[in-house]
């Protein structure tokens, strides 16, 4: 018999968190995958990604949380959230990413994923900006608390924070690709040299997204990238070091055992 | 309603057993006091009742318990919470909501409890605990006795059949503390609760306690009522040093009892108590301070000189201003009016180096001055701060806690061994002045002794002034020379010990409670007084 393990996602909620992130992957690609003249599929597509959100949430906090978990994510995510307006939207300065990147690592992937989406999920409630925007902004967020597993759990050291910083960078490039995307198709009006045209074909929308992007946000993400790997670089030692404490002293799968007596 | 049968306990990657072969079974309705010292395992013996340990932190349990027929090794700690109210050391942690009522509520909200019934339940809870009046305060604006209060009418809405409290009074003044505990036993005498308490401060919950559970260090355990247990243990309160001292044939737990078997003692005459010689050379003078927080007055234009080579006490219920004044006299902040000076200079002005020489300062929350991942960092940080020999730090520390590990990180370490390890720190600066917040929270006998021994040496060997906040009236009566009473921001008393301590009922020292109208406030007093009339 072991304690309860930190929550993860194995069996049934594994197959949801595929299958819900698929369904939101296309809620975020669907510019260059429909081809449709008329109608409005993306309207289904921006209501799938929060019902996915919502269904993933509720399976997992059905049975996979322990007090434990509920507790550490409560708090980190508090954390996160209120760290988010701290940089105060300023071109891309959100000192919240290194937060959840560290925790990510110590937590692992599930955990990440979990912290990312409840924590921009709460920080939207604090500021008041929610809207259909906040469940893309909380599934991309919690893909990036996802792919920190990317780097081995063997990477010690200074390697470990090289990688870290290097992965915030990533991160802070993705997160930044993925909210234009999600915003591009509803802005700018049709017929600008960069906006969505629905029916054109894959090649034309695609440069016309990559021109979006590099004019109107590399502004907000180079900062962010910087931003955020300067701050792991400065932070990960006595971060990581106290959540690796923390981790430890809650004591996670750790064996319970009875018996009868200890001497004989 | 609970029944240990052989419990041992080996937490993970330990190899030591917390507790041993432990039996002993609590009847309903009963109270229990476990007392035992720093680091023995009371907290864990406390937590093993509901299941916490091992269900949480893992480990190896031997034996079984039973509470109210349920083992704890067959369900989760969640399934005790019905059965089981649990109160932690420090409340103020504990709190979810901001609002007394909410926070009565909560855990009912949480387990989908009907609407009505938990009305019915907090109105309850609010009469039994004499909350009424509070309910729709701040928690964050209570004094430490109503929050203790109301953390265990958060645990009493359930209903519990079992209250486990950690520490309940050790924050709290007298007076307060008081509250709490005839509380506790309105709810064992009419409700049946049964109480299991873990308490370092002895005098104020003996005479309260039905039985008492004695966790000694080397592993023995022993259960029986309190004359029976406290005859022969090592931790014991003044009540019963005294009567051991005067070899007494029955000791007592109450201050009625122990009268009754010293009048003859009293009745006889003694010499006139020779005033101690006061030192006149002021080291601190504060002149005319006020300073307030928002509406409420801290303080109200006090003055006072302290001199050196004075251990000086500053009394008060909680939330008398004692912090703030203590706050002033460090330069945490500047008063609103008035001027304070310490060996001549202002102490807002100080920094760095000049300021670790001049003040030295432990505040409420030693853990607040500690930053290091383990203790050895601590003690090296300290010795490269003030310019020390490597291992001076390490070295004092040792002197005043022995056993501590320098590996174990600072939050791991016992609430007396934190302070410790603070006060070493603190020292190690050598400062010409020596101010502590409230410090003996949370430390057995034993460790206030070396610690009262520590701060004496430190007053008459460097002849420099020591000023603590207590709420401990009887390390007062043991160390200190003057007394300073605060109330509502006021000075309201100020002499000497003797003086002050024996003037105020509520926080008279037991010794001076039993032998009143005698002017004898510890056992070697009266032992000294004793031996100079024979």
């Amino acid at each position: 018999m072991k304690t309860a393990d930190i929550v993860r996602f194995k069996g049934v909620s594994l197959f949801a968190l595929i299958a819900t992130s698929a369904v939101s992957a296309i809620g975020f690609l669907w510019p260059f995958i429909i081809s449709e003249k008329q109608g409005h599929p993306q309207w289904i597509f921006l209501l799938a990604t929060p019902f996915a959100l919502l269904v993933l949430l509720i399976g997992i906090s059905n049975k996979s949380l322990d007090s434990k978990s509920v507790a550490l994510l409560a708090v980190l995510s508090a954390l996160i959230a209120a760290l988010r307006p701290m940089g105060t939207g300023a071109v891309g300065i959100e000192p919240m990413w290194f937060v959840l990147i560290l925790a990510a690592r110590v937590f692992g992937a599930s955990f990440g994923f979990l912290l990312g989406t409840i924590a921009m999920f709460l920080s939207a409630i604090l500021t008041g900006g929610l809207g259909p925007w906040v469940a893309y902004q909380s599934f991309a967020a919690g893909w990036v608390g996802l792919g920190v597993s990317l780097i081995p759990k063997k990477v010690k050291g200074k390697m470990e924070i090289a990688a870290l910083a290097f992965y915030g960078i990533i991160a802070a490039e993705f997160f930044g690709i993925a909210m234009d995307l999600q915003f591009w198709p509803w802005t700018l009006g049709a017929d600008t040299q960069l906006s969505y045209r629905a029916g054109a074909p894959l090649g034309e929308n695609f440069s016309h997204f990559i021109s979006y992007h590099f004019l109107s946000s590399m502004a907000w993400d180079i900062p962010r990238a910087i931003f955020t790997a300067s701050l792991i670089f400065l932070t990960a030692k006595p971060v990581l070091h106290t959540l690796r404490r923390a981790h430890t002293r809650a004591a996670f799968m750790t064996p319970i055992e009875f018996i009868e007596r200890v001497r004989a | 309603m609970i029944t240990f049968s052989n419990v041992s306990l080996i937490y993970p990657h330990s190899t030591k057993t917390v507790l041993e072969d432990l039996s002993f079974q609590i009847e309903e309705g009963e109270m229990v006091l476990i007392m035992g010292e720093t680091g023995s395992g009371k907290s864990s013996l406390l937590r093993l009742i509901n299941g916490l340990v091992p269900h949480h932190t893992g480990g190896i349990l031997a034996g079984d318990i039973e509470v109210d027929g349920i083992s704890t090794r067959s369900v989760k700690p969640g399934a005790l919470a019905h059965l089981v109210g649990i109160v932690g050391q420090n409340p103020i942690q504990g709190f979810v909501t901001d609002i007394v009522e909410e926070e009565l509520a909560f855990s009912m909200e949480a387990l989908n409890v009907a609407p009505d019934v938990m009305r019915k339940r907090v109105e309850e809870v609010l009469d039994l605990l004499s909350l009424n009046s509070l309910r729709n305060r701040s928690i964050a604006t209570l004094s430490g006795g109503e929050q203790q209060r109301v953390a265990i009418g958060a645990a009493l809405v359930m209903q519990p059949k079992v209250l486990v409290l950690d520490e309940p009074t050790s924050a709290l003044d007298p007076i307060a503390a008081e509250e709490v505990l005839s509380i506790l036993h309105r709810l064992v005498h009419d409700l049946s609760v049964t109480v299991i308490l873990a308490e370092h401060r002895l005098e104020r919950v003996i005479q309260f306690v039905d039985r008492i559970i004695y966790i000694e260090g080397n592993g023995e355990t022993s259960i029986g009522s309190a004359d029976e247990i406290l005859k022969n243990s090592d931790l014991v309160p003044p009540i019963i040093t005294l009567a051991r001292a005067l070899n007494l044939s029955e000791i007592g737990t109450s201050v009625r009892e122990v009268r009754r078997h010293t009048d003859a003692i009293r009745n006889r005459d003694y010499r006139e108590f020779i005033e101690p010689k006061t030192s006149n050379s002021p080291a601190i003078l504060i002149d005319w301070i006020s300073h307030s927080y928002g509406d409420k007055k801290a303080l109200n234009n006090v003055s006072a000189t302290f001199h050196h080579g004075e251990i000086v006490a500053i009394m008060g219920r909680n939330g008398a201003g004692k912090s703030t004044l203590l706050h002033s006299i460090v330069g945490l902040h500047s008063p609103a009016s008035g001027n304070v000076s310490v060996n001549g200079q202002d102490p807002t002005r100080l920094t760095g180096a000049v300021r670790r020489r001049s003040i030295g300062y432990v505040p409420q929350e030693p853990s607040d001055l500690l930053f290091a991942s383990s203790v050895h960092d601590e003690c090296d940080q300290a010795d490269s701060d003030n310019q020390l020999a490597e291992g001076s730090t390490a070295a004092l520390l040792h002197r005043l806690v022995p056993a501590i590990s320098l590996h174990a990180h600072p939050n791991d370490l016992s609430e007396g061994q934190r302070l410790a390890l603070v006060l070493s720190i603190v020292l190690a600066a050598n400062p010409e002045v020596l101010v502590l917040d409230e410090p003996t929270r949370g430390l057995d006998y034993r460790a206030k002794a070396i610690f009262g021994a520590a701060l004496k040496e430190y007053a008459s060997h460097f002849n420099r002034p020591v000023l603590l906040a207590t709420h401990d009236v009887e390390l007062v009566a043991e160390i200190s020379d003057r007394v300073l009473f605060l109330a509502e921001g006021d000075i309201v008393a100020d002499g000497t010990t003797l003086d002050v301590l024996l003037s105020s009922p509520a926080f008279a020292p037991q010794v001076a409670k039993v032998m009143a109208p005698k002017p004898w406030l510890t056992v070697s007093d009266v032992v000294e007084a004793l031996g100079e009339n024979s």
